[in-house]
């Protein structure tokens, strides 16, 4: 499947900026199940100094900086991308592979490169600090015998059934016990939501930021979260690797989840952060993103 | 803790060192015989005697307050604390210091060769000498840094160590400085008191010099320069980033600056353009290759690290990491702080060296342990907990101080976050002589020690800055809690070569040169400030002076001329609405509004808030002051701290005097201005601020004392106090010999060019000052600010006195003279917005694309 993403982001300030330095997490990165063929950056005006490269999780990051005064910020990213058919399906067996008191021990024992490097996602992070709530949560469905991607699969369902998709209720500044209390969010905050259930329990997790395709297959129900970029998180098991789940639409993600870049938590991998100088009251952005397929 | 004590009763003994019981001590060996290289010191004290020992320090005392030595303990402005000296050195004798020399410097390289593979391969986590989480728990382990590499052999440029000596006689490490090692140049300032107060005993005792650290420094910061950025031949301009007038050590930082040649910055200083640094500078940006920083690593770039932070440059990082800024210590060595890793460093040592190192860290326990853990909450009573990641205003904690409600909740604590601390086991320091209150004692002490990357290997000070406990049982040893800095005296056997900073093979001068005409903008700025305050805090005091001389003179003012003066007192210090809305309550008593006026630091025009703005100012500046300079700063800061109580007393009768010492030392200081600046752009401003301000001062003062004219007979009277707040009555009286005359007072005041308070004499300066200036215009007529102020002094010298003097009977007031001074007040302000639009910098602070509410901090 090779779709075309397009993901526009303008900031209109109140009054002139002078000057701003930037970091974006926008270009798509490759993985095992997808390739980025091409990927054009547009930023107006036209940065003073730009620079792409490789950051600390292997993300895609371009650092510009604008240095003439203007109203208006204009950054705009096209990306085709190529996704392997072969990437989990809903039909996947998750009722196999190591228990959770397995993959537990085997965190402490297994020697692996991956799995030292796993060992990071179980930390608490900027925006995820463990705490005994989410444990609580989490712990019925993580039983010492229970196959661990079952598990984690059984707590992607539960965080969608028990909560609320609702974008008035938080904003990226939400913290953690708020969502939990009010059993509301959005993407961003169910995939922090699960990490942080996760990592109480001791099992590594990331957040992963990406898309989801906008036409749904016919047929098919459209899913949530289209038209914007998307989040969920990923699950480390020591003897199977990494297995992602989509907590806001209660799947795995497959063809239609594009990934652009994963990190501890969303603070790793905001699409576009920066500082600015002047401009006034701090505004909100317009954001446009629009997944079209070119083929199949 | 016991101690024999040795009777004191007659002076003699106030100087025999009593030898402390049971303690490692640095004087007596444990066999209770002194040890060698002590001897000469302790004799010779015993020579000079306790009266001459108390003078001494009393001396050293003086000498670092005039210096302006303080370790800030708030961030109140006059709450600074002079740096405090013991007047005993720590020494050491050169063999035993040879081995710890060549142990920190080993140190120093593991810890590079640490800091290397954190920030790259991660080899250790890889091999499982450490354990992943130490690393990646730890707020100093900066993600954004993986992969910064600076030029040559070293990443650690300058480390310290804390040592203290421990039970077995040897030298064991407590703790690692690594992100803005501070202390050298206190280290340094320590020297330079002690061989002023001590030239004989110093010269005649062989102590190893400091400057070779200095030296190797300069070197070692120049050769980091990145070499894209000169061409040939060219030199690194290098500067020292401080996080400003408020932290606790900005005296060393100034005091470095000034020893180093380098320019002291700010972050709103430097600013990212184009890919490289600037400094933003009278001359335009100049770029800056090389940063020594003191400020800590997450704060240096709020773009991506702490995004609340206004002491960084943002963008810096990306700068480094594209090769074109170097920044000294590299952000993300505060990695190395973790006190885990003490637990460590024998295995570090093993894998990297191949053997241990010679220098042992204390015993140390990581709580992330699952073993250690259980020996931490079985053994917290015996143990000092610690965080591994050092927090602002945080201190060890001593198990055996804690009652056990506390020890409970320490305990609770570690066990839900138990990566996040370590426990060490106490190494009681040994105890040297200190001389306090006019007696010797004995006191733990903890030595700092500095390394700097050489070429090829590390360099150490000899010696370094010692720091002893208040009490003899003190447990935390810290300037934070008021403790006491020793010089270190590393003995040599034989007399050293004199080697100055001057004398080594740095060959910078020209740079130096260059570097002392370019002072950022904010420097400028703060000169101009600095001139204004002290000009309006002198025309205040000038002004309530004369107001309390004719209230309280032997003959009753008419009503109308007491108003007129309490009117003039509001208005020229602009402490509105004061005596202006004819409050007739205030205008019967008049005396708390008065003090208010003078001592109300809150209240903007008080005589005392114009000058903590211009202590703050001057505090900003501070390395381009003199010490001459700087004495009378001290003198200002003491008087403003008792002037409240001290005008509250006086009130009652000549409540003028408590304001004379004040108006001595901003005479003093004036003078000083004059003869002890260098003649740079930076003097430029301070004179421009002062000309301006003083010019402003005298026109408010005419205008709101000859301006109106009252009925009663209050004119000359109005005349009189405008000539006594302007030091120019004996002159009219002199040369006037009559009556006041309107006419030839404002001759006196306006235009007379010989009076150095005129109006005129102020423009004439103000003129030629500005006219130093670098022309930022972009055609030949003159700059707006010279046009502004040749206009103004123009108007004035053409004015008819005469004329001026008219009153309007119908409006009773001088309408000529009220439309003069009024253009000359509008001007002279729009010269200030002049001067400030082409020569400070505006730019605002920085904000946040996308608030988070995240900082960046873990």
């Amino acid at each position: 499947m090779i779709y075309r993403i397009r993901h526009l982001t303008e900031y209109e300030y109140q009054q002139p900026v002078s000057l701003c330095y930037n970091l974006a997490h926008l270009q798509p990165r490759n993985t095992s199940y997808q390739n980025c063929l091409s990927s054009k950056l547009q930023i107006s005006p036209m940065p003073a100094y730009s620079r792409k490269r490789k950051d600390y999780f292997g993300n895609n990051i371009v650092h510009f900086s604008i240095e003439v005064p203007h109203r208006k910020l204009s950054v705009e990213i096209t990306s085709d991308i190529r996704i392997d058919e072969g990437r989990a399906s809903p039909e996947l067996n998750l009722d196999l592979g190591s228990t959770c008191a397995q993959a537990l021990e085997a965190l402490k024992t297994n020697q692996s490169k991956s799995t030292l490097v796993a060992r990071e996602f179980v930390l608490d992070s900027p925006m995820i600090k463990a705490m005994d709530a989410l444990r609580d949560y989490a712990a019925p469905s993580f039983t010492p015998d229970r196959p661990l991607l079952s598990a984690a699969r059984d707590l992607t369902h539960r965080i969608f059934t028990d909560f609320t998709y609702d974008p008035t209720f938080t904003t990226v500044a939400t913290p953690l016990s708020d969502v939990l209390q009010h059993r509301r969010g959005v993407c961003q905050d169910f995939a922090h939501l699960a990490i942080g259930c996760l990592r109480a329990l001791g099992y590594p997790a990331r957040y992963v930021s990406g898309y989801l395709e906008t036409l749904p297959p016919p047929g098919q129900v459209k899913m949530v979260g289209s038209d914007a970029s998307h989040a969920w998180f990923s699950l480390y098991s020591p003897e199977e690797g990494w297995f992602e789940f989509d907590p806001t639409n209660d799947n795995m993600p497959a063809e239609q989840h594009i990934t652009t870049a994963w990190g501890r938590d969303y603070s790793d991998v905001a699409p576009l952060r920066g500082v600015l100088f002047d401009g006034g009251k701090p505004q909100a952005p317009r954001v446009a993103v629009d997944v079209q397929r070119l083929e199949g | 803790m016991s101690f024999s004590q040795q009777q004191q009763s007659d002076q003699g003994n106030a100087l025999v060192y009593p030898r402390p019981a049971g303690l490692m001590d640095e004087v007596y060996a444990p066999d209770g015989s002194m040890r060698s290289h002590w001897e000469y010191l302790l004799d010779s004290l015993n020579v000079l005697g306790p009266d001459a020992l108390n003078d001494r320090q009393r001396k050293a005392e003086r000498i670092l307050r005039d210096d302006g030595a303080t370790y800030m303990l708030s961030s109140a402005s006059l709450a600074s604390h002079t740096w405090g000296l013991d007047p005993v050195p720590l020494l050491i004798g050169s063999e035993e210091w040879s081995q710890i020399e060549t142990g920190l410097s080993e140190r120093a390289e593991l810890l590079d060769l640490l800091l290397k593979d954190i920030y790259g391969p991660r080899e250790l986590l890889r091999c499982g000498i450490l354990p992943a989480e130490l690393i990646y728990s730890h707020s100093g382990f900066l993600r954004p840094c993986q992969d910064i590499k600076l030029q040559g052999d070293h990443q650690l440029i300058l480390h310290s160590a804390d040592m203290v000596r421990g039970a077995d006689g040897n030298m064991v490490i407590i703790g690692d400085r690594t992100q803005t090692p501070s202390g050298a140049g206190y280290a340094l300032e320590n020297r330079t008191v002690m061989r002023r107060v001590f030239p004989s005993l110093f010269r005649d005792s062989h102590v190893h010099r400091l400057s070779l650290f200095f030296t190797t420094l300069r070197h070692t910061l120049t050769r980091l320069a990145p070499p894209g950025n000169l061409a040939g031949g060219e030199l690194p301009s290098i500067v020292i980033l401080t996080p400003g007038a408020y932290s606790e050590t900005y005296f060393e930082h100034t005091y470095l600056a000034n020893y180093l040649g380098y320019p002291l910055v700010q972050g709103g200083d430097l600013t990212v353009r184009n890919g490289y640094v600037w400094m933003k500078s009278l001359d335009g940006l100049i770029r800056v290759d090389i940063i020594l920083r003191r400020v800590d690593d997450s704060f240096c770039d709020p773009v991506e690290l702490k995004s609340d932070s206004r002491l960084g440059v943002p963008g810096l990082l990306e700068v480094v990491r594209s090769g074109r800024v170097v920044v000294a210590n590299p952000m993300g060595s505060g990695v190395l702080e973790n006190t885990a890793l003490l637990k460590y460093m024998p295995q570090i040592s093993q894998f990297f060296l191949g053997h241990e190192l010679q220098l042992a860290s204390v015993k140390t326990y990581w709580c992330g342990d699952s073993n250690d853990l259980a020996h931490v909450l079985a053994n917290i009573d015996k143990l000092v907990i610690k965080r591994c990641a050092r927090r602002a205003g945080e201190f060890s904690i001593f198990g055996c101080d804690l009652p056990a409600g506390e020890r409970q909740q320490l305990i609770e604590r570690i066990r839900l976050n138990p990566l996040h601390y370590t426990a060490q086991e106490y190494a009681a320091p040994s105890s040297a002589p200190s001389w306090h209150k006019g007696a010797m004692h004995s006191r733990p002490s903890v030595l700092r020690s500095f390394s700097v990357a050489g070429e090829g290997s590390y360099s150490v000070m000899p010696g370094g800055m010692t720091r002893v406990g208040i009490a003899n049982d003190s447990r935390l040893i810290s300037n934070q809690l008021g403790s006491l800095s020793k010089d270190t005296w590393v003995l040599a056997s034989e007399p050293e070569k004199q080697l100055t900073l001057q004398a080594g093979p740095g060959g910078e001068s020209l740079s130096q040169i260059h570097q002392y005409t370019t002072l950022p903008s904010r420097m400028v700025e703060n000169l101009f400030w600095m001139g204004r305050y002290s000009e309006r805090a002198d025309a205040a005091i000038r002004v309530l002076r004369t107001v309390f001389v004719q209230l309280n003179s032997a003959v009753i003012l008419p009503k109308g001329a007491e108003r007129l003066l309490l009117r003039a007192v509001s208005e020229v210090t602009l402490t509105l609405p004061g005596f202006t809305k004819d409050n007739l309550e205030l205008l019967r008593k008049p005396e708390p509004e008065l003090l208010s006026v003078i001592s109300d630091a809150q209240r903007t025009g008080s005589v005392k808030a114009s000058l903590i703005a211009m202590l703050n100012c001057a505090e900003e500046v501070k390395e381009l002051l003199s010490a001459d300079i700087q004495r009378i700063i001290n003198d200002i800061r003491d008087e403003l701290n008792g002037l409240e109580n001290a005008v509250a007393r006086g009130m009652a009768s000549a409540p003028e005097e408590t304001l004379d010492p004040l108006i001595s030392a901003l005479l003093a200081l004036s003078g000083l201005y004059q003869d002890s600046m260098f003649r740079g752009l930076g003097w430029r401003f301070l004179q421009i601020g002062r000309r301006l301000e003083k010019a402003q001062q005298v026109a408010s003062l005419l205008r709101h004392l000859l301006v109106p004219v009252n009925v009663d007979p209050s004119e000359p009277l109005a005349l009189e106090s405008a000539l006594l707040s302007t030091e120019a009555l004996n002159t009219y009286r002199r040369r006037f010999r009559a009556e006041t005359n309107i006419i030839s007072g404002l001759g006196l005041l306006l235009i007379d060019r010989s009076n150095p308070r005129s109006l005129i004499y102020q423009l004439d300066k103000l003129f030629k000052d500005l006219s130093e200036l670098p022309n930022r215009g972009k055609g030949p007529e003159l700059p707006r600010n010279q046009r502004l102020v040749l206009e103004i002094s123009a108007a004035v010298r053409l004015a008819d006195m005469r004329t001026l003097a008219a009153v309007d009977e119908k409006l009773q007031s001088r309408v000529q003279l009220d439309k003069l001074l009024q253009q000359v007040q509008q001007r002279l302000n729009e010269t200030a917005v002049a001067v400030s639009e082409d020569f400070f910098d505006h730019t605002g602070g920085p904000q946040q694309l996308v608030n988070t509410g995240w900082n960046g901090e873990l």
